[in-house]
Protein backbone atom coordinates (compact mmCIF):
# COMPACT_ATOMS: atom_id res chain seq x y z
CA UNK A 1 0.00 0.00 0.00
CA UNK A 2 1.30 3.62 -0.72
CA UNK A 3 2.00 6.49 1.52
CA UNK A 4 -1.36 8.27 0.18
CA UNK A 5 -3.48 4.97 0.34
CA UNK A 6 -2.65 4.99 3.87
CA UNK A 7 -3.48 8.48 4.66
CA UNK A 8 -6.20 8.45 2.93
CA UNK A 9 -7.51 5.31 4.99
CA UNK A 10 -6.87 6.61 8.25
CA UNK A 11 -8.54 9.90 7.45
CA UNK A 12 -11.65 7.78 6.33
CA UNK A 13 -11.28 5.38 9.42
CA UNK A 14 -10.64 8.22 11.70
CA UNK A 15 -14.12 9.68 10.46
CA UNK A 16 -15.65 6.64 10.59
CA UNK A 17 -14.66 5.99 14.05
CA UNK A 18 -16.06 9.80 15.00
CA UNK A 19 -18.92 8.77 13.34
CA UNK A 20 -20.00 5.54 15.20
CA UNK A 21 -19.16 7.03 18.69
CA UNK A 22 -21.85 9.91 17.38
CA UNK A 23 -24.22 7.26 17.04
CA UNK A 24 -23.20 5.53 20.44
CA UNK A 25 -23.75 9.07 21.92
CA UNK A 26 -27.13 9.45 20.15
CA UNK A 27 -28.50 5.93 20.88
CA UNK A 28 -27.26 6.49 24.57
CA UNK A 29 -28.93 9.35 25.08
CA UNK A 30 -32.37 7.90 23.85
CA UNK A 31 -31.79 4.52 25.60
CA UNK A 32 -30.58 6.05 28.77
CA UNK A 33 -27.00 3.87 30.36
CA UNK A 34 -27.55 0.74 31.87
CA UNK A 35 -25.00 1.05 35.25
CA UNK A 36 -25.37 -2.03 36.55
CA UNK A 37 -23.70 -3.80 33.00
CA UNK A 38 -21.26 -0.48 33.14
CA UNK A 39 -20.38 -1.61 36.89
CA UNK A 40 -20.17 -5.42 35.74
CA UNK A 41 -17.68 -4.54 32.82
CA UNK A 42 -15.76 -1.73 35.32
CA UNK A 43 -14.62 -4.54 37.01
CA UNK A 44 -13.80 -6.86 34.81
CA UNK A 45 -11.89 -4.43 32.99
CA UNK A 46 -9.96 -3.57 36.83
CA UNK A 47 -9.34 -7.39 37.50
CA UNK A 48 -8.14 -8.55 33.97
CA UNK A 49 -5.68 -5.82 33.62
CA UNK A 50 -4.98 -5.76 37.06
CA UNK A 51 -1.86 -8.07 37.95
CA UNK A 52 -0.66 -7.72 34.18
CA UNK A 53 -0.21 -4.24 34.54
CA UNK A 54 1.29 -4.73 38.25
CA UNK A 55 3.84 -6.71 36.91
CA UNK A 56 4.76 -4.32 34.23
CA UNK A 57 4.78 -0.97 36.39
CA UNK A 58 6.90 -3.37 38.86
CA UNK A 59 9.92 -3.19 36.16
CA UNK A 60 9.17 -0.43 34.83
CA UNK A 61 10.25 1.38 37.70
CA UNK A 62 12.88 -1.11 38.31
CA UNK A 63 14.54 0.03 35.04
CA UNK A 64 13.73 3.77 34.99
CA UNK A 65 15.93 3.41 38.15
CA UNK A 66 18.75 1.50 36.61
CA UNK A 67 18.88 4.07 33.57
CA UNK A 68 18.81 6.78 35.50
CA UNK A 69 21.33 6.21 37.44
CA UNK A 70 23.32 5.03 34.44
CA UNK A 71 22.64 7.86 32.56
CA UNK A 72 23.93 10.35 35.46
CA UNK A 73 26.71 8.90 36.74
CA UNK A 74 28.60 10.17 34.34
CA UNK A 75 27.40 13.75 35.30
CA UNK A 76 28.52 12.62 38.74
CA UNK A 77 24.92 14.26 39.27
CA UNK A 78 23.51 10.47 41.11
CA UNK A 79 20.73 12.68 42.92
CA UNK A 80 18.88 13.51 39.81
CA UNK A 81 17.68 9.69 39.10
CA UNK A 82 15.04 10.31 41.54
CA UNK A 83 13.78 13.29 38.83
CA UNK A 84 14.46 11.23 35.78
CA UNK A 85 12.17 8.64 37.22
CA UNK A 86 9.08 11.32 38.49
CA UNK A 87 9.76 12.68 34.83
CA UNK A 88 9.53 9.85 32.72
CA UNK A 89 6.96 7.99 34.91
CA UNK A 90 4.49 9.68 35.83
CA UNK A 91 4.31 12.06 32.26
CA UNK A 92 4.96 9.51 29.99
CA UNK A 93 5.43 5.63 30.49
CA UNK A 94 2.76 4.75 33.15
CA UNK A 95 -0.14 6.12 30.97
CA UNK A 96 0.93 4.67 28.00
CA UNK A 97 2.02 1.25 30.02
CA UNK A 98 -2.04 1.39 31.22
CA UNK A 99 -3.44 2.10 27.81
CA UNK A 100 -1.65 -0.34 25.93
CA UNK A 101 -2.50 -2.70 28.56
CA UNK A 102 -6.08 -2.42 28.55
CA UNK A 103 -6.26 -2.04 24.88
CA UNK A 104 -4.66 -5.25 24.77
CA UNK A 105 -6.57 -7.41 27.50
CA UNK A 106 -10.16 -4.94 27.40
CA UNK A 107 -9.84 -3.54 24.10
CA UNK A 108 -9.04 -6.75 22.18
CA UNK A 109 -12.13 -8.73 24.14
CA UNK A 110 -14.54 -5.98 23.67
CA UNK A 111 -13.33 -6.28 19.74
CA UNK A 112 -13.68 -10.46 19.47
CA UNK A 113 -16.67 -10.42 21.73
CA UNK A 114 -18.46 -7.77 18.96
CA UNK A 115 -17.02 -9.83 16.02
CA UNK A 116 -18.61 -13.20 17.39
CA UNK A 117 -22.06 -11.57 17.66
CA UNK A 118 -22.03 -10.24 14.92
CA UNK A 119 -20.80 -13.08 12.78
CA UNK A 120 -23.74 -15.35 14.71
CA UNK A 121 -26.23 -12.68 14.08
CA UNK A 122 -26.88 -11.81 17.74
CA UNK A 123 -26.39 -7.76 17.00
CA UNK A 124 -28.91 -8.52 14.27
CA UNK A 125 -31.18 -9.97 16.70
CA UNK A 126 -30.76 -7.50 19.51
CA UNK A 127 -31.99 -4.94 15.91
CA UNK A 128 -35.22 -7.20 15.59
CA UNK A 129 -35.83 -6.73 18.84
CA UNK A 130 -36.25 -3.39 18.98
CA UNK A 131 -32.98 -3.04 21.35
CA UNK A 132 -30.12 -0.81 20.21
CA UNK A 133 -27.35 -2.36 20.15
CA UNK A 134 -24.86 0.60 20.33
CA UNK A 135 -26.29 1.60 23.50
CA UNK A 136 -26.63 -1.97 25.00
CA UNK A 137 -22.98 -3.34 23.66
CA UNK A 138 -20.80 -0.51 22.99
CA UNK A 139 -21.78 2.19 26.02
CA UNK A 140 -21.04 0.08 29.34
CA UNK A 141 -17.60 -1.48 28.23
CA UNK A 142 -16.84 2.34 26.92
CA UNK A 143 -18.22 3.63 30.30
CA UNK A 144 -16.63 1.16 32.01
CA UNK A 145 -12.63 1.84 30.31
CA UNK A 146 -13.02 5.50 31.14
CA UNK A 147 -13.79 5.09 34.31
CA UNK A 148 -11.07 1.87 35.35
CA UNK A 149 -8.45 3.37 33.04
CA UNK A 150 -7.36 6.37 34.94
CA UNK A 151 -7.87 4.37 38.15
CA UNK A 152 -5.10 1.80 36.57
CA UNK A 153 -2.70 4.72 35.90
CA UNK A 154 -2.67 6.05 38.92
CA UNK A 155 -2.15 2.58 40.11
CA UNK A 156 0.68 1.71 37.70
CA UNK A 157 2.04 5.48 38.82
CA UNK A 158 2.18 4.20 42.48
CA UNK A 159 3.98 0.75 42.09
CA UNK A 160 6.22 1.65 39.66
CA UNK A 161 7.27 4.72 41.78
CA UNK A 162 7.58 2.22 44.67
CA UNK A 163 9.56 0.44 42.54
CA UNK A 164 11.67 2.69 41.64
CA UNK A 165 12.52 3.84 45.09
CA UNK A 166 13.48 0.16 46.27
CA UNK A 167 16.21 -0.65 43.64
CA UNK A 168 17.32 2.58 43.90
CA UNK A 169 18.06 2.58 47.13
CA UNK A 170 18.84 -1.30 47.67
CA UNK A 171 20.14 -2.39 44.65
CA UNK A 172 21.97 0.78 43.49
CA UNK A 173 22.96 2.63 46.85
CA UNK A 174 21.62 5.87 46.25
CA UNK A 175 20.89 7.64 49.40
CA UNK A 176 16.92 7.27 50.27
CA UNK A 177 16.19 10.95 51.59
CA UNK A 178 18.10 12.53 48.72
CA UNK A 179 16.23 10.26 46.14
CA UNK A 180 12.66 11.01 47.55
CA UNK A 181 13.74 14.92 47.49
CA UNK A 182 13.76 14.80 43.99
CA UNK A 183 10.89 12.48 43.32
CA UNK A 184 8.77 14.18 45.16
CA UNK A 185 9.66 17.46 44.19
CA UNK A 186 9.14 17.06 40.48
CA UNK A 187 6.04 15.28 40.46
CA UNK A 188 3.33 18.45 40.91
CA UNK A 189 -0.19 18.08 41.01
CA UNK A 190 -0.44 18.99 37.14
CA UNK A 191 1.62 16.07 36.12
CA UNK A 192 -0.33 14.30 37.51
CA UNK A 193 -3.89 16.05 36.38
CA UNK A 194 -1.72 15.46 32.69
CA UNK A 195 -1.31 11.73 33.30
CA UNK A 196 -5.01 11.45 34.35
CA UNK A 197 -6.20 13.63 30.68
CA UNK A 198 -3.79 11.51 28.72
CA UNK A 199 -5.46 8.39 30.34
CA UNK A 200 -9.03 9.52 29.46
CA UNK A 201 -8.44 10.17 25.98
CA UNK A 202 -6.45 7.02 25.66
CA UNK A 203 -9.83 5.25 27.34
CA UNK A 204 -12.08 7.00 24.32
CA UNK A 205 -9.84 5.89 21.70
CA UNK A 206 -9.40 2.27 22.93
CA UNK A 207 -13.50 1.86 23.84
CA UNK A 208 -14.12 3.44 19.97
CA UNK A 209 -11.33 1.76 18.06
CA UNK A 210 -12.35 -1.76 19.61
CA UNK A 211 -15.85 -1.19 19.45
CA UNK A 212 -15.86 0.25 15.98
CA UNK A 213 -13.88 -2.97 14.31
CA UNK A 214 -15.77 -5.03 16.56
CA UNK A 215 -18.91 -3.80 15.58
CA UNK A 216 -18.45 -4.05 11.71
CA UNK A 217 -17.10 -6.82 11.63
CA UNK A 218 -17.23 -9.17 8.61
CA UNK A 219 -18.74 -12.26 9.27
CA UNK A 220 -17.04 -15.40 9.74
CA UNK A 221 -13.70 -16.85 12.00
CA UNK A 222 -11.24 -14.64 9.91
CA UNK A 223 -13.27 -11.66 10.58
CA UNK A 224 -13.30 -12.04 13.99
CA UNK A 225 -9.10 -12.32 13.51
CA UNK A 226 -9.15 -8.97 11.28
CA UNK A 227 -11.13 -7.49 13.22
CA UNK A 228 -9.22 -8.18 16.61
CA UNK A 229 -6.05 -7.72 14.39
CA UNK A 230 -6.93 -4.07 13.08
CA UNK A 231 -8.43 -2.91 16.47
CA UNK A 232 -5.08 -3.32 18.24
CA UNK A 233 -2.69 -2.12 15.59
CA UNK A 234 -4.88 1.10 15.41
CA UNK A 235 -5.54 1.48 19.05
CA UNK A 236 -1.14 1.53 19.54
CA UNK A 237 -0.87 3.56 16.62
CA UNK A 238 -3.29 5.97 17.71
CA UNK A 239 -2.23 6.18 20.71
CA UNK A 240 0.88 6.69 20.20
CA UNK A 241 0.41 9.72 17.98
CA UNK A 242 -2.31 10.94 20.17
CA UNK A 243 0.64 11.16 23.33
CA UNK A 244 2.56 12.56 21.43
CA UNK A 245 0.41 15.11 20.80
CA UNK A 246 -0.73 15.50 24.08
CA UNK A 247 3.12 15.89 25.91
CA UNK A 248 3.21 18.79 23.28
CA UNK A 249 0.02 20.15 24.35
CA UNK A 250 0.72 19.97 27.73
CA UNK A 251 4.63 20.40 27.99
CA UNK A 252 6.07 21.63 24.93
CA UNK B 1 -59.15 -14.11 7.51
CA UNK B 2 -57.07 -14.18 4.17
CA UNK B 3 -59.84 -11.21 2.78
CA UNK B 4 -57.65 -8.80 4.76
CA UNK B 5 -55.71 -6.55 3.49
CA UNK B 6 -51.97 -8.16 2.98
CA UNK B 7 -49.75 -7.15 6.11
CA UNK B 8 -46.75 -6.83 4.14
CA UNK B 9 -46.06 -5.61 0.13
CA UNK B 10 -42.78 -5.65 -1.02
CA UNK B 11 -43.32 -3.15 -4.05
CA UNK B 12 -40.88 -2.87 -7.14
CA UNK B 13 -37.69 -3.72 -4.55
CA UNK B 14 -34.76 -3.82 -5.76
CA UNK B 15 -30.93 -4.64 -3.90
CA UNK B 16 -27.60 -5.08 -5.17
CA UNK B 17 -24.11 -5.81 -3.70
CA UNK B 18 -21.45 -3.85 -5.55
CA UNK B 19 -22.69 -4.60 -9.13
CA UNK B 20 -24.76 -8.22 -8.10
CA UNK B 21 -28.04 -7.40 -8.58
CA UNK B 22 -29.52 -9.73 -6.06
CA UNK B 23 -33.00 -8.71 -6.21
CA UNK B 24 -34.66 -6.76 -9.29
CA UNK B 25 -37.67 -5.11 -8.69
CA UNK B 26 -39.27 -7.74 -6.75
CA UNK B 27 -43.18 -7.18 -5.84
CA UNK B 28 -44.73 -9.30 -2.98
CA UNK B 29 -47.87 -9.12 -0.45
CA UNK B 30 -48.01 -11.36 2.13
CA UNK B 31 -51.26 -12.02 3.57
CA UNK B 32 -51.90 -11.67 7.40
CA UNK B 33 -52.86 -14.74 9.85
CA UNK B 34 -51.01 -16.95 6.97
CA UNK B 35 -47.63 -18.70 6.58
CA UNK B 36 -45.39 -18.10 3.01
CA UNK B 37 -43.01 -19.51 2.22
CA UNK B 38 -40.10 -17.93 0.12
CA UNK B 39 -38.10 -20.50 -1.59
CA UNK B 40 -35.15 -20.60 -3.82
CA UNK B 41 -31.85 -21.71 -4.65
CA UNK B 42 -28.85 -20.89 -2.00
CA UNK B 43 -27.76 -16.99 -2.80
CA UNK B 44 -31.05 -15.52 -4.53
CA UNK B 45 -31.65 -13.08 -2.11
CA UNK B 46 -34.15 -14.95 0.51
CA UNK B 47 -32.06 -13.77 3.20
CA UNK B 48 -31.54 -10.14 1.96
CA UNK B 49 -35.21 -10.07 1.40
CA UNK B 50 -36.04 -10.80 4.55
CA UNK B 51 -33.56 -8.59 6.18
CA UNK B 52 -34.85 -5.29 4.58
CA UNK B 53 -38.29 -6.31 5.69
CA UNK B 54 -36.82 -6.00 9.06
CA UNK B 55 -34.54 -2.87 8.52
CA UNK B 56 -31.45 -4.32 8.37
CA UNK B 57 -30.51 -3.31 4.96
CA UNK B 58 -32.25 -0.87 2.83
CA UNK B 59 -33.41 -1.42 -0.80
CA UNK B 60 -31.87 0.49 -3.32
CA UNK B 61 -35.24 1.17 -4.60
CA UNK B 62 -38.97 0.41 -3.98
CA UNK B 63 -41.52 0.48 -1.02
CA UNK B 64 -41.36 -2.49 1.92
CA UNK B 65 -44.74 -1.89 3.63
CA UNK B 66 -45.80 -3.44 7.06
CA UNK B 67 -49.58 -2.01 7.34
CA UNK B 68 -49.27 1.65 7.02
CA UNK B 69 -45.36 2.07 7.21
CA UNK B 70 -43.09 1.82 4.56
CA UNK B 71 -39.89 0.71 6.37
CA UNK B 72 -37.29 1.79 3.81
CA UNK B 73 -38.33 5.67 4.22
CA UNK B 74 -39.26 4.74 8.33
CA UNK B 75 -36.69 6.85 10.90
CA UNK B 76 -34.86 5.12 13.26
CA UNK B 77 -37.32 5.42 15.98
CA UNK B 78 -40.34 4.35 13.78
CA UNK B 79 -38.33 1.13 12.86
CA UNK B 80 -37.27 0.50 16.26
CA UNK B 81 -41.34 0.53 17.26
CA UNK B 82 -42.30 -1.37 13.77
CA UNK B 83 -39.46 -4.14 14.62
CA UNK B 84 -41.71 -4.74 18.08
CA UNK B 85 -44.24 -6.04 15.57
CA UNK B 86 -41.81 -9.16 14.31
CA UNK B 87 -40.19 -11.87 16.23
CA UNK B 88 -37.20 -13.75 14.31
CA UNK B 89 -35.63 -16.84 13.93
CA UNK B 90 -32.26 -16.63 12.68
CA UNK B 91 -30.24 -19.19 11.23
CA UNK B 92 -28.16 -20.05 13.65
CA UNK B 93 -30.34 -18.96 16.85
CA UNK B 94 -28.39 -15.72 17.27
CA UNK B 95 -28.60 -16.94 21.41
CA UNK B 96 -26.68 -14.48 23.48
CA UNK B 97 -23.74 -16.99 24.71
CA UNK B 98 -22.89 -15.18 27.80
CA UNK B 99 -26.67 -15.23 29.00
CA UNK B 100 -28.47 -18.75 29.99
CA UNK B 101 -31.28 -19.95 28.42
CA UNK B 102 -33.87 -18.66 30.81
CA UNK B 103 -32.33 -15.08 30.80
CA UNK B 104 -31.93 -15.41 26.78
CA UNK B 105 -35.93 -15.95 26.54
CA UNK B 106 -36.66 -13.07 29.30
CA UNK B 107 -34.27 -10.93 27.07
CA UNK B 108 -37.12 -8.63 25.15
CA UNK B 109 -39.59 -8.51 28.00
CA UNK B 110 -36.96 -6.79 30.75
CA UNK B 111 -36.07 -4.71 27.64
CA UNK B 112 -39.86 -3.58 26.69
CA UNK B 113 -41.82 -4.40 29.57
CA UNK B 114 -42.26 -3.72 33.50
CA UNK B 115 -42.76 -7.41 34.56
CA UNK B 116 -42.42 -8.91 37.19
CA UNK B 117 -39.74 -11.50 37.87
CA UNK B 118 -42.48 -14.05 38.51
CA UNK B 119 -44.46 -13.13 35.38
CA UNK B 120 -41.24 -13.47 33.46
CA UNK B 121 -40.20 -16.64 34.86
CA UNK B 122 -43.80 -17.74 34.31
CA UNK B 123 -43.65 -16.46 30.77
CA UNK B 124 -39.88 -18.32 30.06
CA UNK B 125 -41.34 -21.48 31.34
CA UNK B 126 -44.72 -21.20 29.09
CA UNK B 127 -42.82 -20.72 25.57
CA UNK B 128 -40.30 -23.45 26.81
CA UNK B 129 -42.79 -25.90 27.25
CA UNK B 130 -44.57 -24.41 23.76
CA UNK B 131 -41.46 -25.68 21.90
CA UNK B 132 -41.16 -28.71 23.77
CA UNK B 133 -37.98 -27.97 26.30
CA UNK B 134 -39.37 -27.66 29.66
CA UNK B 135 -37.08 -26.97 32.58
CA UNK B 136 -33.94 -25.82 30.18
CA UNK B 137 -33.90 -22.54 31.70
CA UNK B 138 -30.34 -23.05 33.32
CA UNK B 139 -28.53 -24.51 30.31
CA UNK B 140 -25.85 -22.27 28.70
CA UNK B 141 -26.87 -22.19 24.62
CA UNK B 142 -22.70 -23.45 24.10
CA UNK B 143 -24.60 -26.93 25.80
CA UNK B 144 -27.34 -27.16 23.31
CA UNK B 145 -27.55 -29.03 20.44
CA UNK B 146 -28.53 -27.20 16.85
CA UNK B 147 -32.10 -28.20 17.25
CA UNK B 148 -32.47 -27.05 20.60
CA UNK B 149 -30.94 -24.13 19.90
CA UNK B 150 -33.79 -22.88 16.81
CA UNK B 151 -36.10 -24.29 19.47
CA UNK B 152 -35.12 -21.75 22.12
CA UNK B 153 -34.65 -19.01 19.98
CA UNK B 154 -38.05 -19.69 18.13
CA UNK B 155 -39.29 -19.23 22.28
CA UNK B 156 -37.24 -15.97 22.68
CA UNK B 157 -38.78 -14.88 18.70
CA UNK B 158 -42.38 -15.61 20.14
CA UNK B 159 -42.52 -14.46 23.63
CA UNK B 160 -42.83 -10.86 23.16
CA UNK B 161 -46.18 -12.07 20.99
CA UNK B 162 -45.28 -10.66 17.43
CA UNK B 163 -47.74 -10.24 14.85
CA UNK B 164 -45.23 -11.12 12.21
CA UNK B 165 -43.11 -14.56 12.82
CA UNK B 166 -39.91 -14.50 10.51
CA UNK B 167 -37.75 -17.75 10.24
CA UNK B 168 -34.50 -17.51 8.35
CA UNK B 169 -33.83 -21.35 7.02
CA UNK B 170 -34.94 -23.12 9.96
CA UNK B 171 -33.78 -26.39 9.01
CA UNK B 172 -30.76 -25.10 7.75
CA UNK B 173 -27.62 -27.48 9.63
CA UNK B 174 -29.98 -29.72 10.97
CA UNK B 175 -30.05 -33.63 9.98
CA UNK B 176 -32.93 -34.91 8.64
CA UNK B 177 -34.90 -36.17 11.58
CA UNK B 178 -34.46 -32.90 13.94
CA UNK B 179 -35.39 -30.98 10.43
CA UNK B 180 -38.97 -32.85 10.23
CA UNK B 181 -39.14 -31.94 14.29
CA UNK B 182 -38.65 -28.65 13.65
CA UNK B 183 -41.02 -28.49 10.77
CA UNK B 184 -43.78 -30.55 13.13
CA UNK B 185 -42.59 -27.70 15.78
CA UNK B 186 -43.30 -24.60 12.91
CA UNK B 187 -46.35 -26.16 11.90
CA UNK B 188 -48.00 -26.85 15.25
CA UNK B 189 -46.96 -22.90 16.34
CA UNK B 190 -48.76 -22.14 13.22
CA UNK B 191 -51.83 -23.12 14.58
CA UNK B 192 -51.47 -22.26 18.35
CA UNK B 193 -50.25 -18.63 17.36
CA UNK B 194 -52.58 -17.97 14.24
CA UNK B 195 -50.13 -14.98 12.98
CA UNK B 196 -48.58 -14.56 10.39
CA UNK B 197 -45.28 -16.87 9.38
CA UNK B 198 -42.56 -15.42 6.77
CA UNK B 199 -40.33 -18.62 6.14
CA UNK B 200 -36.99 -18.58 3.64
CA UNK B 201 -36.43 -22.15 2.88
CA UNK B 202 -34.47 -24.21 0.23
CA UNK B 203 -36.09 -27.33 2.19
CA UNK B 204 -38.93 -28.33 -0.48
CA UNK B 205 -40.27 -31.11 1.73
CA UNK B 206 -40.47 -28.69 4.96
CA UNK B 207 -42.33 -26.15 2.74
CA UNK B 208 -45.12 -27.71 1.65
CA UNK B 209 -45.84 -29.26 4.67
CA UNK B 210 -46.20 -25.62 6.27
CA UNK B 211 -46.49 -23.40 3.58
CA UNK B 212 -50.52 -21.61 2.93
CA UNK B 213 -48.69 -19.66 0.40
CA UNK B 214 -44.77 -19.90 -1.48
CA UNK B 215 -43.03 -17.94 -3.47
CA UNK B 216 -39.54 -18.56 -5.02
CA UNK B 217 -36.98 -16.30 -6.46
CA UNK B 218 -34.22 -17.24 -8.93
CA UNK B 219 -32.46 -15.08 -10.22
CA UNK B 220 -33.20 -11.74 -8.33
CA UNK B 221 -36.93 -12.37 -9.48
CA UNK B 222 -40.00 -14.32 -8.17
CA UNK B 223 -40.40 -16.61 -10.53
CA UNK B 224 -43.77 -18.24 -8.88
CA UNK B 225 -46.03 -17.50 -6.86
CA UNK B 226 -49.19 -18.93 -5.04
CA UNK B 227 -50.63 -21.81 -3.36
CA UNK B 228 -48.86 -25.07 -2.90
CA UNK B 229 -50.64 -26.80 -5.69
CA UNK B 230 -50.51 -24.02 -7.68
CA UNK B 231 -46.60 -24.35 -7.79
CA UNK B 232 -46.32 -27.78 -7.81
CA UNK B 233 -48.01 -27.79 -11.42
CA UNK B 234 -46.24 -24.76 -12.39
CA UNK B 235 -44.72 -25.34 -16.11
CA UNK B 236 -42.19 -22.98 -15.41
CA UNK B 237 -39.04 -24.72 -16.17
CA UNK B 238 -36.72 -23.91 -13.38
CA UNK B 239 -39.56 -24.05 -10.47
CA UNK B 240 -39.73 -27.79 -12.01
CA UNK B 241 -36.01 -28.04 -12.19
CA UNK B 242 -35.89 -26.82 -8.69
CA UNK B 243 -39.00 -28.80 -7.32
CA UNK B 244 -38.08 -32.27 -9.44
CA UNK B 245 -34.58 -32.44 -7.87
CA UNK B 246 -35.67 -31.85 -4.19
CA UNK B 247 -38.84 -33.78 -3.83
CA UNK B 248 -37.45 -36.53 -5.64
CA UNK B 249 -40.29 -36.72 -8.31
CA UNK B 250 -39.52 -38.05 -11.89
CA UNK B 251 -38.74 -35.60 -14.46
CA UNK B 252 -41.60 -34.16 -15.76
CA UNK B 253 -42.70 -36.01 -18.84
CA UNK B 254 -41.11 -39.67 -17.66
CA UNK B 255 -43.38 -42.14 -16.70
CA UNK B 256 -43.30 -42.51 -12.85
Amino acid sequence: MNAVATVGLLVQRTGACGLFFFDCLRSTARNGVRWDRVMEEASKVGFRSFFVLATMAIFVGTNLAIQGSAAFATLGAKSLVGMFVALGGVREVCPLLAGTMVAAKAGTEMTAQLAVMRTKDQIDALEVMGVDPRAELITPPLLAILITLPALTMISVAIALASAVLVAVFQLGLDYGQFMDWLIRNITVFDLAAAMIKSVCFAFVIAIVSGYFGFFSERGPAGVGRATNRAVVTMCIVSITLNFFLTTVLYG
Amino acid sequence: MGEEAPVIRFRNVSKSFGDKAVLRDVSLDIPRGRTTVIIGPSGTGKSVLVKMLVGLLEPDSGAIWVDDVDVAQASERQLFALRRKFGMLFQDGALFDSLTVGENIAFPLRRHTRMADDAIDAAVALRLEQVGLPGIEELMPAELSGGMRKRVSLARAVVMEPEVLIFDEPNSGLDPITSDEIDALIGRMKVELGITFVVISHDIVGTFAVADRIGMLYNGGLVALGTPDEVLRSTEPIVRRFLDRNMDLPPVGEPG
